[in-house]
């Protein structure tokens, strides 16, 4: 039954994405000059920050800091504290943290700001003001860095308990790796331990990937995860997987496979298996799609795993997911979420498509209300991209200050971090 | 043969490397050499494809991992394309060598062969 009203919801959804009136952006507003995005009427974008660095998740505290994982190191550390000390909306203090690391998880709970590399999670004191001093400890160890799909993003429950993205890597399980012809592996081996998000206790230092729980499995790659407080449940935005028309072309054109597969977006329950790799979603297929390496047609379905709530256009490349307390913000912001889109590289020789922040209207209890629409776009720079290096700005991160302030990372050109404020009309 | 750039056979291999390296590899690196940042290099004014003649080879018929340590930083691991024939591996690392603003030149269907593992 909960599959069938996933797939009612399903049909609801995806069918416009220009709805819920005057949330979204306005397709024929001008880009702003300033910081060449464009947000709904009513908001305003500033650059926060510009050159930070390769700019991942982001976490904002009570003071006001900004504190930003780098996927690469800026003078030997891995993570910066941004403060708007004027009001001008600009951040006038710099501080660089987190030596000897990179990452991209980032994240407060309690009075504890933790920060995820690709192998394991540490935490220092959260200061008052500025970065954090000392060393940190070690949360959770020993989660194997594979390159492929290894970032390690993080959230955390109303109890501290932490749930961590473990991505496969893989594409699809194949027995040799991205290799034409090449079948895949049933059950896939991978998923013991890797596609999927375990759970740890986020108070408990010295843990391994085996003292954690596998809370739910089937997830390819889920660098978009956060909790929702308001509806007491784990949320998540998957990477589709990649290629279908490199490895099967007379099954896919490259047209199709520049749309498939969907980018999901999941609740997940306890237990959850989301389907990787056996299927795929195909939004005009009311079932999970079998993968072509385990027989699959393009037609062919497969009872294995669960639909999503919203099936994302293909290859978007969901990168980071928050639901928005909504200080500050009109009503219809409340309870929904944010999802920041880095753009996709896999639609090729077709256009790329994604570079942008969605919003998804939902109810306390984590119901989606409504059609998703564009909350920013105009990071690239430019109307069509063909190559991803091209574009000027990719969405990486998301956070939202305890004013409200909405903050969107990038890791392009030298790094950036966007603040977007409502204004009112 | 690839013996030499003479008459109607530089467009044919021209054509076909260009054929090939759009059907195994632009998937990824993208149909303009421009690669993905952070995720998998740019072919474009490459050393490696500017280099000593088995730089391209290898990197095709042994994938990214056996390459390691380099001192790029990219999380998509290239397969291996030792599958593909010797001429075919030739064609495409021609492509790559004489495209993207690189000037490494041409590579053979013998090159080739000559870096296979024997077994």
């Amino acid at each position: 039954m909960k599959k069938l009203a996933a797939i009612a919801l399903l049909g609801a959804v995806i069918t416009g994405a220009a709805q819920a009136e005057g949330l979204g952006v306005d397709p024929s507003a001008p880009m702003s000059d300033e910081t060449g995005i464009r947000v709904p009427a009513g908001f305003k974008s500033v650059v926060f920050a510009d050159e930070v660095g390769r700019a991942r998740h982001m976490a904002v505290s009570k003071s006001g800091w900004v504190y930003v994982a780098l996927r690469r190191q800026i003078d030997g550390f891995g993570a910066v504290a941004l403060k708007d000390t004027d009001g001008d909306g600009k951040a006038d203090l710099r501080e660089y943290f987190a030596a000897g690391v990179s990452g991209t998880g980032m994240g407060i709970y309690g009075d504890k700001i933790y920060y995820g590399t690709n192998s394991y999670i540490i935490r220092w004191d959260l200061p008052e003001e500025g970065a954090p001093k000392g060393d940190p400890e070690v949360i959770v160890s020993g989660m194997e860095d594979r390159s492929q799909h290894s970032d390690k993003p993080f959230t955390f429950d109303a109890r501290g308990r932490l749930y961590v993205n473990i991505g496969a890597p893989s594409n699809a399980c194949m027995e040799k790796m991205r290799t034409k012809g090449s079948p895949g592996m049933d059950p896939c081996p991978i998923l013991e331990e890797f596609g999927g998000v375990w759970r740890f206790d986020g108070n408990r230092p010295g843990q391994k990937q085996e003292d954690g729980e596998r809370y739910a499995t089937g997830i390819r790659n889920a660098m978009a995860i956060d909790w929702n407080h308001a509806a007491g449940s784990l949320y998540i935005a998957q990477h589709g997987r990649d290629q279908l028309a490199s490895f099967f072309p007379d099954l896919y054109s490259n047209e199709m496979s520049a749309e498939l597969p969907a980018e999901e977006f999941h609740r997940v329950p306890r237990g959850a298996d989301i389907g990787w790799p056996y299927g795929y979603v195909d939004a005009s297929i009311e079932s999970r799609v079998l993968m072509p390496e385990y027989g699959g047609d393009g037609k062919k379905t497969t009872d294995r795993g669960q639909m999503p709530l919203i099936a994302f256009p293909g290859h978007w490349a969901p990168n980071d997911l928050i639901f928005i307390k909504g200080e500050g913000l009109p009503n219809g912001y409340r309870y929904g979420a944010l999802i920041a889109f880095h753009g996709s590289w896999n639609r090729a020789p077709m256009p790329q498509a994604g570079y942008r922040v969605v919003f998804v209207p939902m109810d306390a209890a984590g119901n989606i209300t409504g059609d998703w629409v564009t909350f920013a776009d105009g990071f690239p720079g430019m109307e069509v991209v063909n190559s991803p290096r091209d574009a000027k700005h990719r969405p990486t991160g998301l956070a939202e200050g305890p004013d409200g302030a909405l903050y969107i990372s990038s890791l392009m050109s030298g790094g950036r971090i966007y603040r977007v404020t409502y204004e009112g009309n | 043969m690839l013996v030499s750039g003479a008459a109607f056979g530089e467009d044919a291999r021209e054509a076909r490397g260009k054929a090939l390296y759009e059907e195994h590899c632009a998937a990824c690196h993208q149909f303009d050499g421009g690669g993905v940042p952070m995720m998998q290099p740019e072919l474009i004014d490459k050393p490696r494809a500017n280099g000593p003649i088995g730089g391209v080879i290898d990197m095709i018929l042994f994938g990214s991992a056996a390459m390691k340590p380099t001192d790029e930083d990219y999380s998509n691991e290239m397969p291996s394309f030792a599958h593909l024939s010797d001429k075919d591996i030739a064609l495409i690392a021609t492509y790559v060598r004489t495209h993207f603003e690189n000037n490494g030149g041409y590579v053979t269907s013998d090159d080739v062969r000559d870096r296979r593992p024997r077994n």
